[in-house]
This record gives C-alpha cells, sequence and structure tokens, in this order.
C-alpha cells in the first residue's frame, strides 16, 4: 500500500517537473543504485548516498529516496545479473526511473538486509521522516533517531535541527546528536555534547548524563567530570523548576473543582446554617447529567459531539439544581434550627442517592470519550506538561467562580440572600420571602455542585459513590475559609488544593489530609469562624 | 361528669411513667434475661424448639449488643452534651485493632505461625511495642488508658478552642475518613487492607469454641447492662444535669462560672472509652478487624440508630441500635437492595417528622396526654 502511494506521487512529481531534470536525476540514481549493488560496494555507504538524496530540497529525489529505502527495508530491491536494478511487484519496476522494467530476470533473488544493515536502514527511513511535512511523521523519526542514537548521521540530524520549527522536535534530536557525542572518544566532542545536553534539560538528558558520568573512562577525566555535574546541576535546577510548577498546576486543578463544590457549600451552610452531606451526590448528579448528555449526543449529533462538554454545562446545572430544590422543599425546610438532624436527614438522602444510581447505571466507573480538544496537552517546560483537561477544569472553575460573584453580588437574588444570610429575621420584617430565598439558594449550591461533576468527568473516574470523598475535603474548605465567604472560599480552596498537592507527591494521601486536618484545627484556634468570617448579628 | 377526665389522666399517667420510669430502669432485668437465656437457649433447649438459637443467632445478638454499647457511648455525648460526634468509629476502631493485636499474640504464642501480612513486611516477627499486649488484662487496662488519652487530646483541644455543633461533628468525620485511610496502608504494619484475623485463643479458650462465643455475647450484654447503668446514673447525677444545661446554652453556663469545656471532656474520655470497650468485644466475635470499622459510614450509622431510637433517652439509642441492626442483618440477607433506601428512608421520616426519635416522641406523647 505504502509502496502503491509512494509510487503514484513519484509519477506525479515527474510529471510536474521537466524532463531534462529528470534525466540528471535517472542518470544519478541509477549511479547511486549500482553503488549500492556492487558486490565489493560498501553498503553503508550507499545507504547513506540514498539518504543524502531523500533529505536534499527536490521533492523528487527525496520522495524517490523514501521508496528505495522501503524496498531495501521490505527486501524488495533485486540487484539483477543483468545489471538492471527493479523492484519486485507487479510489474516489476526500474528503479533508477521507476518505470515497468523492461527486462527482469525472475531467476535474481532480491537483497536481503542483515540486522545490522536494518538497524541502518530504519535510522536511514527516519532521518527522510525528518524533512517530511507532517509534524507527527517528524516526531515520530525524531523518536526514532533517538532511540537508535549510535548509528544517526550528524550532517543530515544537523540539517534537520536547523530546519525543524517545533522546539520539542528539535530538542529530541539535539539530544539524540549529543547522545552520540558523549559516546565519542574525542574530549571535545564530549565536552560540547555535554554543554549541549545541558541545553535541553529533560529526565532522560538527566538519565543520559548519569548513565555517562558512571563510566571510568569520564570519572578519570577531571575536566569532563567537572562539565558533567555541572551540567547535571543545570538540569536539575530546571527539572526540579519544572517539577514544582506541575504540581502548582496539579493543585490549581484540584482547587478548581474544590472551588465548585465548597461554593455551594458554603452559601447554603452561611444562610441556613445547614450542612448538606448529600451534597457530594450532586457532583455525582452533575457527572451523570454529562453521561448521558453524552451517550445522547454520540448516537443522535455526532457531527456535534465534542460540544456535548458545553451542552452539559447547563443540562448538570438545572438538573442538580432541581434535585436540591426538591431536596429542600421535602426534607431540609422543616429542620431549619436543627442542623445536628439535617446532617443526618442529608446523609440517608446520600446513601438512597448512591444506590439508585448505582441500581440505574451499575456501581463500575461510567467511561467517557474525552472531546478531542481535550485531548493531549502541551510540554511548558523541562518536567512541566500541561494537559488541557486540566486547563478546561481550572478556565471554568474560574469563569463558573465569576458568574456566582456576579449573581450574589449583582442581582437581586444575591441582594436577598445576603440580606437574609447576615440578618434572617430583619429580612423577614422587611417583606423577604426568606423561605423563597433558602430554595434558591439552596438550588444555586447544588447546581454549582453539579458543575464541578461536569469537570470532574475530564479529570477523574466517575462512579456512584464519588461524591462521598470530595465533599470531606470540601467541607474542610468551608470550614477553613469561613461559611458564606464566597473570598474565604476561594482563598481556602486554593491553599488546600496546593497542600494537598504540594503533600501527596512526598508522604502520600493520608499525610496530606492529616496535615490538611491539623492546619485547620490549628487555624480555627485563632479564629473560630474562619479565615474571612462574614459578620452576622444573630 | 367528673370520673371521665381522671381516667383518662390516670391512664395517661401510667403510660408516661411506665415509659420513663419502669422500662428505663426494667431494661436492666430484660438485658440480664437475655444474656442468662442464650446459653441456655442453645445447650438446654432442643434443637426442634423454636426457643431454640444457633450458635449464628447467639453471635449476632453479641454483635448487636456491641452496637447498642456503641449508640449508649454516642448519646452520652450527644445526648446529654450536645457533641454530635461522627467520629465515634475512631474509639471503636482503636478497641477493635488493640484486642486484634493481643489476639494475634496469644495466637502466635500457640501456633507459632506469623500472620501473612507480617511475613510481608519482612520484621521477622512482630513489633516490639507489641509484647505488652500479651495479656487481656493488661490489654484492656491499656486500652481503656490509650483510648481515654486520645480523646483526652482531642477534646481538650477542641472545646478549649469553643469548635462545637456542626464544625465538631465534620472535623471529626474528617478525622475517621484520615484514619481510615491511614489504616488502609500496608506499611502501616496493621494488615492494612485486609486486616487482621486469624484468631486462635482468647485467654486460653478456643476462640471459634461454641461456648467462647457464648461467652463474649453474654459478656456483650453484661457490659451493656454495666455501662447503662453507668451512664444512667451520671445522667441523673448533678453532672449530668450540668451537661444538659450546657447543651443547651453552653454560653450561660460558661457566665455562671462552670467550666463547661471540662464537663464535656469528662462526658467525651467516658463516652470514647465505651466505645473502645465495644470494639474489644466486637472483634473476636466477628472474627476479623479491618479498617471498614473506621469508615464514616459506620461513624454516621450510630448517629442514625441514636437518632432513631431518641436521643437523650439512653434507652432509646440502646433500642435504635437492636432495631436498626436487627432490621439490617435481617433484610440484608432477604432484600439487600433494598435495604439502603429503607434505612434512608426510616432515618428521614424520624429526623423530618419525631424529632426526638421513637422513645422520645412516645415520652413526650404520655407527658403531653399527662398535663
Amino acid at each position: 500500500m505504502m509502496t502503491g502511494r509512494w509510487l503514484f506521487l513519484t509519477v506525479l512529481c515527474w510529471l510536474l517537473t521537466g524532463m531534462s531534470t529528470s534525466a540528471w536525476a535517472a542518470t544519478n540514481h541509477s549511479a547511486l543504485l549500482a553503488a549500492f549493488c556492487a558486490t565489493d560496494g560498501n553498503k553503508a555507504t550507499a545507504l547513506e548516498q540514498f539518504v543524502e538524496a531523500g533529505v536534499s530540497d527536490e521533492t523528487q529525489d527525496q520522495a524517490w529516496a523514501r521508496l528505495i529505502v522501503d524496498a531495501i527495508r521490505n527486501s524488495a530491491l533485486v540487484c539483477n545479473s543483468s545489471g538492471l536494478v527493479t523492484i519486485q511487484g507487479t510489474p516489476p519496476l526500474d528503479a533508477a526511473t521507476l518505470k515497468t522494467a523492461a527486462n527482469s530476470n525472475p531467476g535474481d533473488s532480491p537483497y536481503v538486509p542483515s540486522i545490522v544493515m536494518m538497524r541502518k536502514l530504519m535510522v536511514a527511513s527516519a532521518e527522510i521522516d525528518l524533512f517530511s511535512g507532517q509534524r507527527d511523521t517528524r516526531a515520530d523519526a525524531a523518536r526514532q533517531v533517538d532511540k537508535s542514537f549510535a548509528l544517526l548521521d550528524p550532517a543530515i540530524i544537523t540539517k534537520a535541527i536547523k530546519r525543524e520549527r517545533d522546539p520539542d522536535i528539535a530538542s529530541v534530536l539535539t539530544l539524540a546528536m549529543a547522545k552520540r557525542g558523549l559516546g565519542s572518544n574525542n574530549r571535545a566532542d564530549r565536552l560540547a555534547a555535554i554543554k549541549a545536553v545541558a541545553e535541553v534539560p529533560s529526565e532522560t538528558a538527566r538519565t543520559a548524563l548519569a548513565n555517562f558520568v558512571a563510566q571510568d573512562s569520564v570519572r578519570s577525566d577531571p575536566e569532563v567530570l567537572a562539565a558533567v555535574q555541572s551540567a547535571i546541576a543545570k538540569i536539575d535546577t530546571s527539572l526540579s523548576f519544572g517539577r514544582a510548577f506541575s504540581i502548582l498546576f496539579s493543585g490549581l486543578s484540584y482547587a478548581g473543582v474544590l472551588l465548585l463544590t465548597a461554593l455551594g457549600l458554603s452559601i447554603v451552610f452561611g444562610l441556613m446554617g445547614v450542612i448538606n452531606l448529600a451534597h457530594g451526590e450532586f457532583i455525582m448528579i452533575g457527572a451523570y447529567s454529562t453521561y448521558l448528555v453524552e451517550r445522547f449526543m454520540q448516537a443522535h449529533m455526532p457531527g456535534l459531539f465534542d460540544a456535548y462538554i458545553f451542552v452539559a454545562i447547563p443540562v448538570a446545572f438545572v438538573i442538580s439544581a432541581v434535585c436540591g430544590m426538591l431536596l429542600e422543599f421535602f426534607v431540609i425546610r422543616f429542620l431549619y434550627r436543627r442542623p445536628l438532624e439535617t446532617l443526618l436527614a442529608t446523609w440517608a438522602v446520600s446513601i438512597a442517592l448512591i444506590k439508585l444510581v448505582q441500581v440505574l447505571f451499575g456501581s463500575q466507573n461510567v467511561e467517557f470519550v474525552t472531546p478531542g480538544f481535550l485531548n493531549g496537552g502541551m510540554q511548558v517546560s523541562p518536567g512541566f506538561f500541561v494537559t488541557y483537561n486540566r486547563v478546561f477544569a481550572i478556565v471554568l472553575a474560574l469563569l463558573i467562580f465569576l458568574a456566582t460573584f456576579a449573581v450574589v453580588r449583582l442581582t437581586k437574588l444575591g441582594l436577598l440572600m445576603r440580606a437574609t444570610t447576615q440578618l434572617r429575621d430583619m429580612a423577614r420584617c422587611l417583606g423577604v420571602a426568606a423561605e423563597r430565598v433558602d430554595r434558591l439558594a439552596f438550588g444555586l449550591g447544588a447546581g454549582l455542585a453539579g458543575l464541578a461533576g461536569v469537570v470532574l468527568t475530564q479529570i477523574a473516574s466517575v462512579n456512584p459513590s464519588m461524591g462521598t470523598g470530595f465533599v470531606v475535603d470540601s467541607f474542610m474548605v468551608v470550614v477553613l475559609g469561613g461559611a458564606g465567604s464566597l473570598l474565604g472560599t476561594v482563598v481556602s480552596s486554593l491553599a488546600l488544593g496546593e497542600i494537598n498537592q504540594f503533600i501527596e507527591p512526598f508522604y502520600g494521601a493520608v499525610a496530606a489530609k492529616v496535615a490538611v486536618l491539623l492546619l485547620i484545627v490549628l487555624i480555627i484556634q485563632k479564629r473560630p469562624q474562619g479565615l474571612f468570617a462574614l459578620k452576622t448579628r444573630v | 361528669m367528673t370520673t371521665l377526665p381522671e381516667t383518662a389522666a390516670r391512664r395517661n399517667w401510667t403510660l408516661s411513667a411506665f415509659l420513663s420510669k419502669w422500662m428505663e430502669i426494667g431494661i436492666v432485668p430484660v438485658l440480664i434475661l437475655v444474656a442468662a437465656y442464650l446459653p441456655f437457649a442453645y445447650f438446654a433447649i432442643p434443637e426442634a424448639s423454636a426457643l431454640h438459637m444457633s450458635l449464628f443467632g447467639i453471635n449476632l445478638i453479641g454483635q448487636i449488643m456491641c452496637f447498642a454499647l456503641l449508640a449508649l457511648a454516642l448519646d452520652l455525648v450527644w445526648g446529654y452534651a450536645g457533641i454530635l460526634s461522627l467520629g465515634h468509629g475512631i474509639f471503636f476502631g482503636i478497641g477493635g485493632y488493640l484486642m486484634a493485636i493481643y489476639l494475634l499474640n496469644s495466637a502466635y504464642a500457640e501456633t507459632n505461625v506469623l500472620p501473612d501480612f507480617i511475613q510481608y513486611m519482612g520484621t521477622g516477627g512482630f513489633p516490639t511495642v507489641w509484647k505488652i499486649f500479651s495479656r487481656l488484662d493488661v490489654t484492656v487496662l491499656i486500652t481503656i488508658v490509650f483510648t481515654a488519652l486520645v480523646a483526652g487530646v482531642f477534646g481538650f483541644v477542641t472545646f478549649r478552642s469553643r469548635i462545637n455543633g456542626v464544625y465538631l461533628s465534620i472535623i471529626t468525620q474528617a478525622l475517621t475518613y484520615a484514619l481510615m485511610l491511614l489504616l488502609f496502608i500496608n506499611d502501616v504494619g496493621l494488615g492494612g487492607n485486609n486486616g487482621m484475623t486469624g484468631f486462635t485463643n482468647i485467654a486460653g479458650l478456643r476462640i471459634a469454641g461454641v461456648s467462647t462465643q457464648i461467652g463474649l455475647a453474654v459478656c456483650s450484654c453484661v457490659v451493656l447492662v454495666v455501662a447503662y447503668v453507668g451512664v444512667r446514673y451520671l445522667a441523673h447525677s448533678s453532672l449530668g444535669r450540668a451537661l444538659i444545661a450546657v447543651r443547651d446554652d453552653e454560653a450561660r453556663m460558661r457566665f455562671l462560672g462552670y467550666r463547661t469545656h471540662t464537663l464535656k471532656l469528662i462526658a467525651w474520655c467516658l463516652s470514647a472509652v465505651i466505645a473502645a470497650l465495644a470494639g474489644m468485644l466486637y472483634v473476636p466475635q466477628v472474627g476479623i478487624v479491618n479498617p471498614t470499622i473506621v469508615s464514616p459510614q459506620l461513624s454516621v450509622e450510630i448517629a442514625v440508630w441514636v437518632a432513631i431510637g431518641g436521643r437523650g433517652t439512653l434507652i432509646g439509642a440502646i433500642a435504635g441500635a437492636i432495631l436498626v441492626n436487627g432490621l439490617k442483618f435481617w433484610l440484608s440477607s432477604q432484600l439487600p437492595e433494598v435495604w439502603p433506601f429503607i434505612l434512608a428512608g426510616v432515618t428521614l421520616v424520624i429526623v423530618v417528622a419525631f424529632g426526638n426519635g421513637v422513645w422520645g416522641t412516645l415520652k413526650a406523647a404520655g407527658e403531653e396526654a399527662n398535663r
């Protein structure tokens, strides 16, 4: 198949370019092939010639070399006894002109490359690919070259690096070159290579240097040793910055989800003094709403499938908010002034909801197809890889927080909510329908949790009991930040999210939880109502 | 004309008095009777009789008694001091795990085979600290002291900084969660995920033996009775009245010169010790201890038992635990899918409509009619 496509391209190129070039090229091609086929010839040197043709600026030569190298790899190149070189197939082709070969001798067998030659061919093929127009092809080729760096052709790689626009691929190639340089016996080459490695810091670069420094020949040379050690130190600094940034980043995305969960909790707690243990289940409801939207879009509008995540945002919000208001209407409003009993009632609701979803959807994780634009990520700096789904989580959390802030600060509902939070009885005297405000606020809080569920579908697993783990952390946010304070919720979810992610990689999740708890108990000693306590008059 | 209301009043007076006085005292002989009946029901009554009890049933009663003990412990702090702890599983777990350590020690002394998880740890033996737990009486003593110490430190810090109400509930729940995660880790050396099992004997008796299991069930009943009498005495003493006052208006009690946090601390530590005793009785009866006994789930459930039975009544808490767990054991074998819905439904109805629980509502009805 591959060969067919290349053949077609070659013919096309040949038609487009003039006959004169083609005539020269054909002669040149047959000379190269002859060198390859010569019995006393060095096959490896001839291969280098092919690659040189393959990386020239002539599109036609490139395509030809690609074809020949592939033919050799597939054991399809036949050096006929008549001196003609053909590529096996129906019909057989003249390897120099790529036209149907006039007289092929069926008795001649193709050249079968040895294992050593196979590796060289692989590198040769990759080297030609480095000059391809496709980014992915080049990236694959660069990885291939890096894997067998000992065999690469420095002139060609240098040329490829100069041409390369993508910094990732360029750094892979630079590292491959440098690794080859480290293997050299020449001291100047080694020093240059060490310097080059230090320019492209990454885990692999560090490993390469660490392996290098383990050699006796390196240890005995103080100048090289010093250079390596300073290079390793330089890479370490750069990597630890990267690591710090990536921890910061994952902490930020965790904080985003915490923020969405805790905002609703905080509003409800501040307003009604009610702790809702079923809050985590609204996250779960939001996530399962997203799941339903995803299924629906896949079945009925596959063209718009990637947009399901945006469709899910309002859907999940509304479904969770309605569930929240129903909970308020049927349970919570009977339990005002009995906060401890509310805790138990909402716990009962939460186990019923979990069981219900288990019965409806099964207790295993549901699988999501990530929208195309959230796949993958970006290497920002060495050791710091930003995934798009986490960026999405952070941005969405930020936008939703701003929207909530606007609702609380700018709308009438927000005004009534704040009035009721501050002084319920006075607000009622002034004609605020506190019960209605409560219900709407509860709906808002549940809806926000539902949105957290939407975000979580992209960064965590979704199952009926997904909410329970989160809700403990969100309560900690509310306790630390102060109930009802938006600013407090932001600051404390950021703090807790980051602390969690900073401690977790080194001491484990348990230590992170315990540290957070201790911190909170200590802070509460000084500020019993949380960091940003609202001034309420009760 | 005049006789009618009188008789009504007299009848209601009897109901109220019956509930609040006779039943609250009467539960003691009832529980003692149950304890006495258990060995009798197994050994003396022929199997064909309806009054005969299988070992499974007796074991179940023993476990339920442990849960009742837990409920009693929680009712002391929640019903009387107004502290809703969602972390009593921690103390239950401390008792359970320390008992398991003792049981493993005695199993090793008998069989000379180390449990799997210790072998995986590669230490070649039990940790040195475990040697303290080689005798049952010492283990019980240490557990009581250790639990009181842990509860004391936590209580001192939280009560002194005036963390109460839902804040305290949340923090205790988070602590339970953290402890459970900790116990799930294999490197902690307490069996990790699989927990600790493989017990062979307790104080020289075969643990799987019929008489040992019946003895443990009887022991659970007896400890429940003793704890109930003790707590009820305390609740009706001046300390109990002070605790109720703290529950209802802590600020005023403080202004009156009471050290409210000391009062709460006493109730808290006592409650923790009772919960630990429940754990110590529970583990040899189920034959295993694993991190699920400190799951936040169980700790909330304890509060649910108390709420259903009626908090602040002691007897209600015990009745709630017995009712809910009896129902749970019965229904989870019959209709495992439906049990969570029933538990949720019952909890909701009781909490929303009958805030005082079953016992509290009955009592209030009696008092209301009496008026």
